[in-house]
């Protein structure tokens, strides 16, 4: 196995509220190895978001809060660094894509300043016409057709295709180990999403990065991603090699999701088998497994017990008592 | 075959575009363009195509919530633009409409009670109390519990929402619902009990559904034909398994083959289409697909290709089909 270029363990963080604190990710620990893609796939306010903006010091503060856990890069720890110290690997070497390239860019100011901006902040070094070509540069890698023309152009004025495709140049201009992408294709439409995924499989390629891949679309995870983390109400519910993870699920959970969606071998029109019921809410969780209410496997164990993630084969780890049970 | 529930002939829409300090008209976005499409009892016509394309417009001016530039809608054989008043009034009951994100167009400071009673109220049905056996029994057909009716929509999750919304949508036993991606915003877990309770309702009430999507995975498993949308035009339309089997239309090919599957162990071929649509403003001459068209000849910049038949039920607009390659699907 290549070596783990971004280590977190027992990672729990959480927003302080009116109502108290809620916890939103609860001991999440996981490896990210050298030129692999994570898939980190959960449904709405499963907490996938939030640990990754951990992962990058972006909790919104002051409600914000890491409990505990260690974040390493490269085998340095991060987590409680200084404010200085995080600057140094915040953008430069771990970056990160957002959903909406919309809201990250900066509606008033053109394309190329944007890019300038950060290339000054990630490579002071370069001189006027240095930092000029790397705008281009940049533009070109991310498969921009004419650039110098595109540098000049105002957010709005680029489709949202080629406004994620600057959102992806930005964080590459750091030269990044890991990139953290976060639905960075949800919003887009069928033909575009598949020319993101081509970019962004051609630049790991090309540039050795490492991705995290936050989504909630299976068939996205199934094209692009090497490892899977499932995560279910704030905890990892899953983890394993994605080609395992659709061979043979092995969490209540898993197998419910991959089994609702839509395939084109389906017969049209029957019923799709569903999970029933809801998420339970963050700050009323039940004291066992947190998908106790919506499992047709649960007993009075999974009411009382929290399941912790258990090997059932080599690569592949599942947080459920009956798992034994459950994959036949 | 019987009179479709829905038929359209030659529907365009044209918004104007303004520019200049006396907001003179400067062009026109051709947000639907000589659309035909019909619709029977019963039966589900998905309509897919990216975002733009005119989807939404489409359905919109079928319930002539927007009005149309030219062509004609006609329901169950009558010609809407020669209704009157009360005339329209009465259609529009058995026209109904459902909307991707039931928040915006649900009244948050209605109860959910009030809501589902208000279809009725508007077209003067039955006493306050018949109205209140009718919610509830509204209520179980979605899935609801009953005491949902003192509850307000902020209250529920998206899918009982989305559930609250359809309830409105059958209240006064409609013929036709148009959903407007009526999932697409839901989780997967969400999204298939609502398909299924849609699947459900359909049988039920014999049902016409436009179904507006740009998932085309769910779009195949809901609908018994489908149409493809680009840039305002169809440029095909078939059996929902001929769609996905056979794609004639180069764009079909591609967005078929760029549903992402749940599934490692397959290796599909992906037509990754270059560059973005071009502008409904200005939309390209010829055959509008022309610009990112891998088998795009002179011809397909100068004429706009007719509709062609290619099979029984299954339409494609495109000079080059017949010369095309077997789809590798």
């Amino acid at each position: 196995m290549a070596e783990s270029i971004l280590t977190v363990r027992d990672l729990s963080c959480g927003f302080h509220t009116e109502e108290g604190f809620t916890r939103v990710v609860d001991g999440m620990s996981y490896e990210l190895h050298a030129g692999t893609t994570l898939g980190l796939v959960g449904e709405s306010g499963c907490g996938k978001t939030v640990s990754a903006l951990a992962v990058m010091g972006l909790l919104p503060r002051p409600a914000g809060v890491i409990e505990h856990g260690e974040i390493l890069l490269k085998g340095e720890l991060i987590s409680d660094s200084t404010k200085q110290a995080l600057e140094a690997v915040r953008g430069r070497r771990i970056g990160m894509i957002f959903q909406e390239p919309m809201t990250a860019l900066n509606p008033v100011h053109r394309v190329g300043k944007q890019l300038l901006e950060t290339i000054e902040i990630y490579q002071p070094e370069l001189d006027k016409a240095a930092r000029q070509a790397r705008t281009i540069e940049l533009l070109e890698q991310v498969g921009i057709p004419a650039p110098e023309q595109r540098l000049k152009e105002y957010p709005h004025q680029l489709s949202g295709g080629m406004r994620q495709r600057v959102m992806i140049a930005m964080a590459l201009s750091g030269n990044p180990e890991v990139l953290i992408a976060d639905e960075p294709t949800t919003a887009l439409d069928v033909t575009i999403q598949a020319q993101i995924l081509e970019l962004l499989t051609e630049l790991q390629r090309s540039h050795g990065m490492a991705i995290i891949f936050i989504t909630h679309d299976l068939g996205v995870v199934a094209q692009i991603c090497d490892e899977v983390l499932v995560m279910y109400a704030g905890r990892i519910a899953e983890r394993t090699s994605a080609k395992q993870l659709f061979r043979t699920p092995h969490h209540p959970y898993t197998q419910g999701l991959i089994h609702s969606i839509p395939r084109l071998d389906t017969p049209l029109k029957t019923p799709l088998p569903t999970i029933e019921g809801v998420v339970p809410p963050l700050n009323a969780l039940p004291p066992g497994c947190r998908f106790s209410n919506r499992c047709r496997h649960a007993d009075k164990r999974c009411d009382a017990e929290v399941p912790e993630l258990d090997r059932c084969q080599p690569n592949h780890e599942v947080a459920c008592h009956h798992w034994r049970r459950v994959a036949e | 075959m019987s009179t479709p529930v829905l038929e359209i002939r030659s529907l365009t829409k044209f918004f104007p575009v303004r520019a200049g300090v006396f907001m003179r008209k400067v062009g026109n976005v051709h947000a639907v363009d000589d659309v035909s499409l019909k619709v029977h009892r019963g039966e589900t016509l998905g309509l897919v195509g990216e975002s733009g394309c005119g989807k939404s417009t489409l359905g919109r001016v079928i319930l002539n919530l927007l009005r149309p530039t030219r062509g004609q809608v006609f329901f169950e054989g009558r010609d809407l633009s020669e209704l009157s008043r009360p005339e329209w009034h009465a259609v529009r009951r058995d026209m109904q409409i459902i909307f991707q994100d039931p928040m915006e167009s649900l009244n948050a400071r209605h109860t959910v009670g009030l809501i589902l009673e208000e279809p009725f109220v508007i077209h003067k049905m039955g006493t306050p109390i018949e109205r209140r056996g009718w919610v509830q029994d509204l209520l179980e057909r979605v899935g609801l519990p009953k005491d949902s009716v003192s509850r307000f929509p902020h209250e529920f999750s998206g899918g009982q929402r989305q559930r609250i919304g359809i309830a409105r949508a059958i209240a006064l036993e409609p013929k036709l619902i148009i959903c407007d991606e009526a999932v697409s915003a839901l989780d997967v877990s969400v999204q298939a009990q609502i398909i299924n309770l849609l699947l459900k309702l359909q049988r039920e009430m014999d049902l016409a559904l436009l179904f507006i999507a740009h998932d085309l995975s769910v779009v195949r498993h809901v609908s018994d034909r489908v149409a493809v949308m680009y840039l305002g035009q169809i440029v095909e339309q078939a059996l929902s398994r001929e769609i996905y089997e056979r794609p004639g239309h180069p764009y079909t090919r591609a967005l078929v083959s760029a549903i992402p599957t749940p599934d490692p162990d397959l290796h599909r071929e992906r037509i990754v289409l270059e560059g973005d649509v071009p502008s409904p403003i200005t939309p390209p001459s010829g055959c509008r697909f022309h610009t990112r068209c891998a088998y795009a000849i002179d011809r397909c910049r100068q004429e706009p290709p007719r509709t062609e038949t290619m099979s029984t039920s299954h339409e494609l607009t495109c000079h080059r089909w017949r010369e095309l390659p077997a789809p590798t699907v």
